[in-house]
């Protein structure tokens, strides 16, 4: 297994970089350049910003030289929109809180999305079946972008329980809205997935031996029926968590958190080249790094796949 | 005189002296015990550095953290801030400041001219680089343009300390309004010993050192800052609002929804709503004047061979109901536009060109009479050509009434097309357009910010109108004592060449809670400093 985790880390490495290339040129397609404004600069101010921030080199010169201070310094360069402030500042102080919802947001969609699947299996074509069937469904239609504003006018306008928006260093107050707003469509979604393979598995002949021997319905279903059902939706939360640690755009800008997601939208519209880069090249080393993470966990939790590592 | 509710006796003699300018509370007025100021701005300052600063958000950050040579009052009239005054030579060539000897910085330095001199010279450095060094070449300080152009080394600028209180500016040319450009962030003076020893990072709180009425006390970048008052600040005992928090809030919804719950005290109105708040929130609603313009630029150069003809440019500019568009679909306030330059403009009347004063019927006739003399509209050539705008639903609106305006009225048809902001100032730049959204906020408070535009030199002129007679009154101005009369004449060639369609001139729409009070209404670049406001107690 150490074998394969090692060969997982040295592809990384060309991907990386024919990310970098692509993405690198793929910018500078876009019209316009990060120091266009509506007063055009005078060609002599022009000629000395560019010169400042490396932009009169050829292309590939500039190509080179980023490659070459993220692999030497891990300097992946100064913002052109936060002027005072690197690329490297503004990741350290956005990734965090983005991290932080993120995570929270996965483990509301964990804690709840598994245990409705589970009870609406066990209590298959029952009332609390469809009842389960009926939020999940309900839940998945509510896009984060009605829910977000649902919520505020809820909790924050009608009943002044939670601010409308912030971050302040995190507090819980803060964190719930983001994570319950990101996260509810997905619990809905695992809560299908789960409901859907634990019924598949409970139907499968290795439980049907399991309970021809007479084991305690509690042992079959915690130690035999769930870890097999569970493996669907570990693929299904790979992906996701991703995607929710990196931030939602949606969500950093409407609960102005502060977190990456705002700058992905700053960063793409002033041109922010290097914000936008450094941002490219996170969000595929968490891919990377997660969808590792993961196929290791599922050679744990599945034999069949460990034997073919 | 100025008078303070403040129950302290002592300082209240004090401060009955000598005029101030701090925040002006009416006696009797209950003061809030918590004196917060919480407001909302749409994303995160472009930085700290008033030198480097060029968004209108930092800038207010800039202005409560720094102080220039000058401030400005409530009508926008210059009011001392470093300089208590200064001398202009009889060739307006020299401006000699006298600087005020109680001026510290955050860490109890005295401020001085060479502070002055240091953050000048630093602003046309070409090291730095900052964009807004073109400001400093607005400011026709001598040697400036050769500097930035890497030609002199930066202690050639046109200014030096002759004391540790005397500030001289040299100019390479005469500029009238050179007095009204120094309350400008970029002029602000910067602390060197700071910056030598944080150096990109001098702007952090804690390593901040500056000599406004405020210091930086906290920064989370794209969530909150914080600013609360300098104890060495030379006005400070007569500064009420003792902090002041910006949160950023990308939605203009969820800005007024924060509004709402009590969280911020002040944001911007979302487009079209100005009307209803106001029924909602009489006392809170706000829309001001604003030094801004709104116009449609034809594309003079390689536009449509029609636009050519000065009778094809008046017919579209005489068919627009402003009225409709200012009070039917924009609604907040703003003002019809006949002149390039906005009425709210300081020592500038607006001239009364003839179409101005026509009703609307009037004008339809005559723009018919017109596009058909010139050979177009109803039995003549079919018009049609496309307008180009950035994506936004205001400018949206105002695209589609206008177009159906000239549909209606003249049968031409018009091609709407809008571009993301970036992609939209190439093309516009490089003249891909044929008809454009144009609009502008003024630099500084004078007619020239706005006329400059259309002279031929201008970087700005996308429509590439030129007229010789316009460029010679323009360069006159620079250096006249009385320039209404060419303002006026300028603003007549325009309404005769008709290069632009002034639209509207904007207003600014912004909700304030009520407890908030000393927000300087009259002016119209909306220079406001914290100093000046103070929150009154519910009651």
């Amino acid at each position: 297994m150490l074998n394969y985790t090692l060969r997982r880390l040295f592809t990384v490495i060309p991907i990386l970089l024919v990310l970098i290339i692509f993405s690198f040129y793929l910018m500078r397609l876009a019209p316009g350049g990060p120091f266009t404004s509506e007063r055009p600069l005078p060609a002599a101010v022009m000629a000395n910003v560019l010169e400042r921030y490396g932009l009169d080199e050829p292309l590939h010169v500039q190509l080179w030289t980023y490659i070459k201070n993220i692999v030497f310094h891990f300097d992946f360069g100064p913002s052109f929109s936060q002027k005072d402030r690197t690329v490297n500042d503004v990741i350290a102080q956005g990734f965090p809180v983005t991290l932080t919802y993120g995570f929270w947001s996965a483990v509301f969609v964990l804690v709840c999305g598994v245990p409705l699947g589970v009870i609406a299996a066990l209590r298959h074509n029952s009332f609390w079946d469809y009842t389960m069937t009926g939020l999940a469904i309900f839940s998945q239609i509510f896009p984060n972008f009605v829910l977000a504003p649902l919520m505020v006018l809820l909790f924050t306008l009608s009943w002044g329980l939670l601010p409308g928006g912030g971050w302040n260093g995190g507090q819980w107050q803060y964190v719930i809205m983001p994570a319950v707003a990101l996260g509810t469509s997905y619990m809905a979604g695992v809560a299908r997935l789960t409901r859907g393979s634990m019924l598949e598995v409970l139907g499968s002949p290795f439980i049907r031996t399991a309970r021809a021997k007479g084991l305690p319905e509690r042992t079959i279903i915690i130690r035999h029926a769930l870890k097999p059902a569970l493996l669907p939706t570990l693929t299904y939360m790979g992906p996701v968590f991703v995607y929710m640690i990196t931030g939602s755009v949606f969500i950093d800008v409407f609960f102005s958190t502060g977190g990456i997601g705002q700058d992905f939208i700053d960063g793409a519209y002033s041109r922010d080249y290097s914000i936008l880069l450094g941002l490219a090249i996170l969000y595929s080393v968490l891919t990377f790094t997660l969808t590792l993470l993961l196929d290791l966990l599922y050679a744990w939790i599945d034999p069949k796949v460990r034997s073919n590592m | 005189m100025k008078r303070r509710a403040l129950c302290l006796a002592a300082l209240m003699s004090s401060t009955l002296m000598v005029p101030v300018f701090a925040a002006d509370v009416p006696e009797g007025t209950k003061l809030a015990q918590d004196q917060t100021f919480t407001y909302r701005v749409l994303d995160e300052f472009s930085s700290f550095d008033p030198q480097v600063v060029e968004d209108t958000y930092g800038s207010e950050i800039v202005r409560d953290l720094f102080e220039g040579l000058y401030n400005q009052d409530a009508n926008g009239n210059n009011v001392p801030g470093v300089a208590l005054s200064h001398e202009v030579s009889d060739d307006n060539m020299t401006y000699t400041f006298k600087l005020r000897k109680d001026a510290k910085w955050s860490d109890g330095k005295p401020v001085t001219a060479g502070d002055f001199v240091y953050a000048w010279q630093r602003a046309v450095d070409p090291e730095l680089a900052s964009p807004y060094a073109w400001y400093m070449e607005l400011m026709s300080i001598a040697n400036g343009a050769e500097i930035i152009a890497g030609e002199k080394p930066i202690t050639d600028l046109g200014v030096s300390a002759t004391d540790d209180h005397t500030l001289v500016v040299n100019l390479s040319q005469p500029l009238p309004y050179f007095d009204k450009m120094v309350s400008h962030a970029t002029t602000f003076p910067s602390p060197k010993w700071a910056i030598d020893a944080h150096g990109a990072e001098w702007t952090r709180p804690g390593n901040l050192v500056s000599n406004g009425a405020y210091v930086l006390t906290e920064h989370v970048p794209k969530e909150r800052s914080v600013r609360e008052i300098n104890t060495n600040y030379w006005n400070a005992d007569d500064t009420v609002l003792e902090k002041v928090v910006t949160l950023v809030i990308g939605d203009d919804a969820q800005g007024l929804t924060r509004f709402r719950a009590g969280e911020v005290d002040k944001t911007d109105i979302p487009a079209g709503q100005y009307p209803a708040l106001k029924d909602e929130f009489p006392q809170e609603a706000y829309a001001l004047p604003r030094l801004c313009n709104y116009y449609f630029t034809f594309n003079l150069d390689s536009g449509p061979e029609a636009f050519k003809d000065v009778r094809v440019r008046q017919a579209l500019a005489y068919a627009i109901d402003r009225n409709v568009i200012v009070d039917q679909v924009l609604q907040g306030g703003q003002f019809p536009a006949y002149t390039f330059t906005p009425a709210a403009t300081a020592n500038f009347e607006v001239p009364s060109v003839d179409y101005a004063g026509m009703t609307q019927a009037e004008r339809d006739e005559k723009a018919k009479a017109l596009l058909e003399e010139a050979g177009y509209g109803e039995g003549g050539k079919e018009l049609s050509f496309s307008y180009l705008y950035n994506t936004n639903e205001a400018h949206q609106q105002v695209a589609i009434v206008a177009t159906q305006m000239w549909k209606q009225k003249l049968g031409i048809n018009v091609t709407l097309e809008n571009q993301e902001w970036k992609v939209f100032l190439e093309n516009r730049g490089a003249q891909n357009f044929e008809m454009a959204r144009g609009a502008w906020c003024g630099d500084y408070n004078e007619a020239s910010t706005f006329l400059d535009l259309l002279t031929t030199p201008s970087g700005y002129n996308d429509g590439k109108f030129t007229n010789a007679r316009l460029d010679e009154l323009m360069v006159e101005a620079k250096s006249s004592q009385d320039t209404q009369p060419l303002y006026t004449e300028v603003e007549q060639i325009l309404a005769d060449e008709m290069p632009v369609i002034p639209i509207y001139h904007y207003s600014t729409n912004m909700m304030l809670n009520a407890s908030i009070q000393g927000w300087p209404v009259d002016n119209v670049e909306q220079t406001w400093y914290s100093k000046d406001l103070f929150k009154v107690a519910a009651e």
